[in-house]
Formats: structure tokens, C-alpha cells, sequence
């Protein structure tokens, strides 16, 4: 597993509380908002706004971008390296 | 008369049930104390690891209540039980949590900020069980048993047959919890007044 | 029969309730343009009093509101022992002690008017000003008191508005309560009481009178409301059929409208349900901005206001429906009979409230 990808699992498992969950359960395409993958809503998108200027210094203006590049590990992770330097 | 048909204490260390030890906290355990009475409550409800530690008293002194009135939801409407709590440091506990994330932090958090309200609890438990009854959440400096008895006395008599009652005493690691039940249409149980409030509350 | 009377606000718009009203009447907003107030330092609109200095403005509103509300009904009422008085507040007084924010404003209140017995403040998010409402009703009809004095107040302070931003629940622009370009909210502070008594002659006045009403739960989302509007269709309902009322009789409504994309929506789902689309109906918000805790007393205040001159006051900041159920805002001031108020709140954790009042 590519090290985005897990340390962008370690951080939404961190700043999430999600305490019933381990790195390995959360697949790299499981639609983190759905009930099916990991059942995050409208305040846990907030959060990950919050995480992408913490961590990865980019900043979401608008929480719309955020819903749509969120939808999954994979595709949070092609947000943060388009954006990257 | 109504009755109290069932009641919780919940402190640092250990938690009762109508009077009896329900679960005493583990040394051993690298756990929180919170996180080992919901475990030992077998309840799956993930959400509670979201919530904050008001929010999570309150959730866990319901779901005890709930064990030993296990029929409770089936036996009221939905809009039938009341919740009625109150406190006196309000939401202080995720407040000061909350202004630490901006102030040291510099990131103001919203899952935290949700949280600075002290009816959210309220919220937890409606919407846990699906109760769209009455709700009030009360700030008052010291606890007070009349003001149970008399806004719960209320409660049931303007279309509630039950009130869901308690004081969430939440700061900084101290926990001074008393949450009891109120059956209107109870035939036995503690008699629902003043003096029966304060003497099984132990404040 | 339980009156209400002797409605005081304090507010940008003004410092008692004639200063407040002729304003609104002129749809005058408070709400102005504040720079650094932002987490960012950025400019936010906000509807803050600037005639109290921040130092105790909490205990000072408190204070202020009270003694003017009281000056319109007999100078006995106050340290009555048939007397409670009620506070609806969010935040209380935060930046004084984060730990305990209403002790030392509710002490000092105590002292001031020899209030026989302990305020009860009801803390319950945006709807504490109508539950409090509610709740002075309830002690009265029960036969506890015969009085019941409602204090609504609470503050902008940097807590509450970096938090909202945190959400991106807050408005560029002033807000524009079920517009269809509305985005947000716009915070304000304000203070204001009225008076509930089973005894008409207290009031210096001609009171209103007091039907009653109602809270319910969504059970759905902390702060998210509930997409059919369950909770507040269900309050809306119960405090109808409570008083034995149509919805027809009903001669407008003060609705909750903060301007939010959600709680509006939801709002007008609500009242499609309820069938009261054709019912006049405002947002004050885009006046007084909203007041939180304070917002249900506030514009309860004001919309005793409308019934005793008879005017349907324009919702400031709307110009084009927004809501997928179509509601009657109105959209300038007009002289209509007002009879029958209902007055509607929701907030965080899911609550929603409502109330009736009707002239005499």
C-alpha cells in the first residue's frame, strides 16, 4: 500500500474518532460516505476539509469540491498530488 | 402519582444500576472509562465514538435505563417520552476543547463545535431510539430536584407518559451523573417527588 | 387565561422595544459590515450592539432589558415569590468563564431585582427563546407561579462565529431568509423579555394572550435538519391541535429562517405539510441577524409588535422564492387585521418549537 494512502486512512481514523476501525478495513475505493463504506457524513466532510490544510496544506473553499473529492481514499489522494508542488 | 421506575449513577470509576454496581472501571485497561461501559454494553452504535464526553454520559445512562426497561420504545409512542436534563457547566467541557483548537491548534474544529451545545445529547439519544417527543435542557447552579419534579410533573402532564431525566454533571475528567426514568402510568416504583429525587440522586 | 405583555428588546436596532420597531418598520437592518472579525481577520457581516462596552455585556443586557421590561407592569411582580423568571441563552457568558457562563450574571440579576427564586436557563440551542417561552407557560398553568418573566440574550463572540465558519454556515452577504441566492447566516446579538402572568392587570398595557406550544425532535442529524421537516411539522401540529386551531386561523407566521440552503428548505417542507403555504409568513433575521438562543424571544417581541399595529412586516434580504415548496414571504410591509401568530423555531440537535398568541 502506496504511503498516502495509509497515513490519509491514519489521519481520518485519528481526527475522525473512527476507533472501531483499522487501517486494513477501509479499502482504497470504498465510497467513504456510503453506509457500505465507512458511513461519514456532513460534519465528518467538514473535518476532512480541516485535515487537507493540516496535513497536506491545501485548502477546500468550498465545501462542495470537498463532497466530490472525498468520495474515496483513491480519490482523495489524486486531489492531494494534483495539488501538491 | 407518577414513579420513578428505574435510575443510574455513573462517576470516575464505576457505574450502578437501581442502587447495584453495574461495572467498576479496569486499572488495567489502556481503554477509557467511557469507551469500557459502552463495550460492556454490547451496544453497536459507532456513532458513539463521535460523540463528545456530555453527549456519550448521556447516551450510555440511556442505554443502561434501557436494559432494565427493556420494552420501553415498544411500550410508549414515539413522541411519548420527554427528555429532560440539566447541568451546571453547560457544554464547558467541549467548549474549552473547542477553543483550544483554534486558539493552539489554529484550526477551529466543527465536529467539535457541534458539540458546544449542551442539548446535542439530547439530539444523540432522539435520535438513537427515534423519540420525537418533548426535549429540554436546563443550565441551573447546583442540582436541584425540584426543578425535575416540577417541569417533569409538567411534561407528563401535557401529552408525555414518560420522562427520560438526568443531571449530566461533565468537566475536565469529573463525572457526577444521575439519569432515572418517570412512568405516569407506573403502578409501583419510587413515588416521583422532591424528596425521593434527592435521596436516590446521593449528591 | 395566560397573558403576554410588556415585550422589551435591545438590540442594534435600537434600546427598547418603540426604537426597535419603528426601525423595522422602516426595514432598517442592524446588520453591518465588521472587519478583522474573522477567524481569517477577513471582514463578516454581523448585527453587533456597539452602545454597551464588551466588558460584562452579557450581565449588562440582562440587567438593562429586564428593568426596562418591568417599568410596564407593577413594580411588585418582580421579587414576587409567585415569580420565576426564565433565561433562553446559547453561550451565556462565554469569554467571562468558559467554565461556568451563566453563575455570575445570573447572581448578579438575582441581587439587582430580589428575585425570590433561582432563574431556570433553558440552554437549547436556537430554540431555547421559544422553549423558554413554552416553559413560563407551563409553570403558570400548573399553578407554580402566577408570573413568569422570559429573558432571551446572547452575544456574537469570536467562539460562535469561527464556528460557524468552520460549518461554512456563514453568509458573504447579509442573509436573505428563503431567498433562492441565500447561503448562510448572519450572527447577531440581542437581549429581550416578555411577561407572562394569569393576572390581566399587571400590565400596564394591553397584554396578548398566551395559547401555548410545543417542542419536538427531529431524531434524525445533530445539526443537519431533518429533510422532511418531521420535528417542526410535528411541533406545528401538536401546538395546533393543543389549542384547537386550523391552520386557517392562523393570520401569519414568524418563522425560524436563517437562511441557511437546509433549514429553509426544511422549513418549507414543513409548513407544505401543514398546509399553510398560503399563511404570510417572515424570516426577522435578515433585521436583527440571528440571535441564537435569543432569537425566539426576539422576534416573538417583534411579532407582538406587528399584531398590535396591524402590519405584516417585509422579510428583509428576500426578493426570490428558494424553497421547493412554495411559502407566502412577504415582500413589503402591508397593513393587514393580525389576530393569530405562530411563532416557529428549530436548532441544533434536532429541536423545534412552536407557539401561538392571539390578541384579546
Amino acid at each position: 500500500m502506496d504511503t498516502l494512502r495509509e497515513e490519509l486512512k491514519k489521519h481520518i481514523i485519528e481526527e475522525l474518532n473512527l476507533e472501531d476501525l483499522q487501517v486494513s478495513d477501509i479499502d482504497d475505493d470504498a465510497l467513504l460516505f456510503s453506509d457500505e463504506g465507512i458511513g461519514l457524513d456532513s460534519i465528518d466532510a467538514l473535518e476532512l476539509i480541516v485535515l487537507m490544510e493540516k496535513y497536506y496544506g491545501i485548502q477546500v473553499t468550498n465545501p462542495g469540491e470537498g463532497k466530490v473529492a472525498f468520495l474515496s481514499i483513491n480519490s482523495m489522494a489524486d486531489y492531494i498530488e494534483k495539488r501538491r508542488a | 402519582m407518577s414513579f420513578i421506575t428505574a435510575y443510574c449513577h455513573l462517576n470516575e470509576n464505576s457505574c450502578s444500576v437501581n442502587g447495584k454496581i453495574f461495572l467498576q472501571k479496569s486499572l488495567e485497561s489502556t481503554e477509557s472509562w467511557f469507551k469500557q461501559l459502552y463495550k460492556e454494553l454490547g451496544v453497536d452504535y459507532p456513532k458513539f465514538y463521535k460523540m463528545d464526553s456530555l453527549a456519550q454520559a448521556g447516551f450510555l445512562a440511556s442505554e443502561l435505563i434501557k436494559k432494565i426497561i427493556p420494552a420501553i420504545s415498544d411500550t410508549y409512542k414515539d413522541d411519548q417520552i420527554a427528555l429532560l436534563f440539566a447541568n451546571k457547566e453547560s457544554s464547558a467541557d467541549t467548549d474549552i476543547r473547542f477553543l483550544e483548537s483554534y486558539e493552539e491548534k489554529k484550526t477551529p474544529s466543527p465536529s467539535l463545535f457541534v458539540y458546544t451545545l449542551p442539548n446535542i445529547v439530547l439530539g444523540e439519544i432522539a435520535i438513537r431510539n427515534k423519540w420525537y417527543g418533548e426535549n429540554m435542557f436546563a443550565v441551573l447552579p447546583k442540582f436541584a430536584p425540584d426543578f425535575f419534579v416540577q417541569y417533569g410533573t409538567i411534561l407528563l402532564s401535557t401529552g408525555s407518559k414518560a420522562v427520560l431525566a438526568g443531571w449530566l454533571g461533565i468537566l475536565e475528567g469529573r463525572v457526577e451523573v444521575f439519569v432515572f426514568l418517570v412512568e405516569k402510568e407506573s403502578s409501583t416504583g419510587i413515588p416521583f417527588d422532591n424528596e425521593n429525587v434527592k435521596k436516590y440522586a446521593g449528591f | 387565561m395566560i397573558y403576554i405583555g410588556a415585550e422589551e428588546i435591545v438590540s442594534p436596532l435600537g434600546q427598547n422595544t418603540e426604537e426597535n420597531f419603528r426601525a423595522i418598520s422602516e426595514n432598517r437592518s442592524g446588520i453591518s459590515l465588521v472587519a478583522l472579525a474573522g477567524f481569517g481577520n477577513e471582514s463578516v457581516h454581523l448585527s453587533k450592539i456597539n452602545f454597551v462596552s464588551e466588558q460584562n455585556k452579557f450581565e449588562f443586557l440582562l440587567i438593562d432589558t429586564l428593568s426596562k421590561t418591568i417599568s410596564s407592569i407593577d413594580s411588585c411582580i418582580v421579587s414576587s415569590k409567585k415569580t420565576i423568571v426564565v433565561i433562553s441563552s446559547t453561550k451565556g457568558d462565554l469569554d467571562r468563564n468558559i467554565s461556568n457562563p451563566f453563575e455570575e450574571s445570573i447572581a448578579a440579576l438575582v441581587k439587582q431585582f430580589h428575585l425570590v427564586h433561582e432563574p431556570v436557563v433553558v440552554s437549547n440551542a436556537c430554540i431555547s427563546g421559544v422553549l423558554a417561552i413554552n416553559a413560563a407557560n407551563n409553570f403558570i398553568k400548573a399553578g407554580l407561579y402566577d408570573h413568569a418573566i422570559v429573558l432571551g440574550c446572547d452575544l456574537i463572540s469570536d467562539f460562535v462565529l469561527y464556528g460557524f465558519q468552520s460549518l461554512f454556515a456563514v453568509s458573504q452577504a447579509p442573509c436573505t431568509p428563503f431567498d433562492a441566492n441565500r447561503s448562510g447566516v448572519t450572527l447577531g446579538e440581542g437581549c429581550a423579555a416578555v411577561v407572562l402572568s394569569n393576572t390581566k392587570e399587571i400590565f400596564e398595557n394591553t397584554p396578548l394572550q398566551f395559547l401555548s406550544g410545543t417542542s419536538a425532535n427531529d431524531a434524525n442529524h445533530i445539526s443537519g435538519p431533518s429533510r422532511t421537516g418531521e420535528g417542526l411539522y410535528r411541533s406545528v401540529k401538536k401546538t395546533l391541535e393543543q389549542n384547537h386551531l386550523a391552520a386557517e386561523e392562523i393570520d401569519f407566521i414568524s418563522a425560524h429562517g436563517t437562511a441557511t440552503v437546509f433549514n429553509d428548505e426544511m422549513e418549507s417542507i414543513a409548513f407544505d405539510r401543514m398546509k399553510m403555504n398560503a399563511i404570510p409568513l417572515n424570516s426577522l433575521k435578515g433585521y436583527f441577524g440571528h440571535t441564537l438562543g435569543a432569537a425566539g424571544v426576539v422576534e416573538t417581541a417583534v411579532s407582538m409588535q406587528m399584531m398590535r399595529s396591524n402590519i405584516l412586516i417585509k422579510s428583509m434580504g428576500y426578493s426570490e422564492s428558494g424553497t421547493s415548496k412554495p411559502l407566502n414571504v412577504i415582500t413589503e410591509n402591508t397593513f393587514s387585521e393580525l389576530n393569530t401568530l405562530l411563532k416557529t423555531a428549530s436548532g441544533f440537535g434536532g429541536c423545534n418549537a412552536s407557539l401561538v398568541i392571539r390578541k384579546l
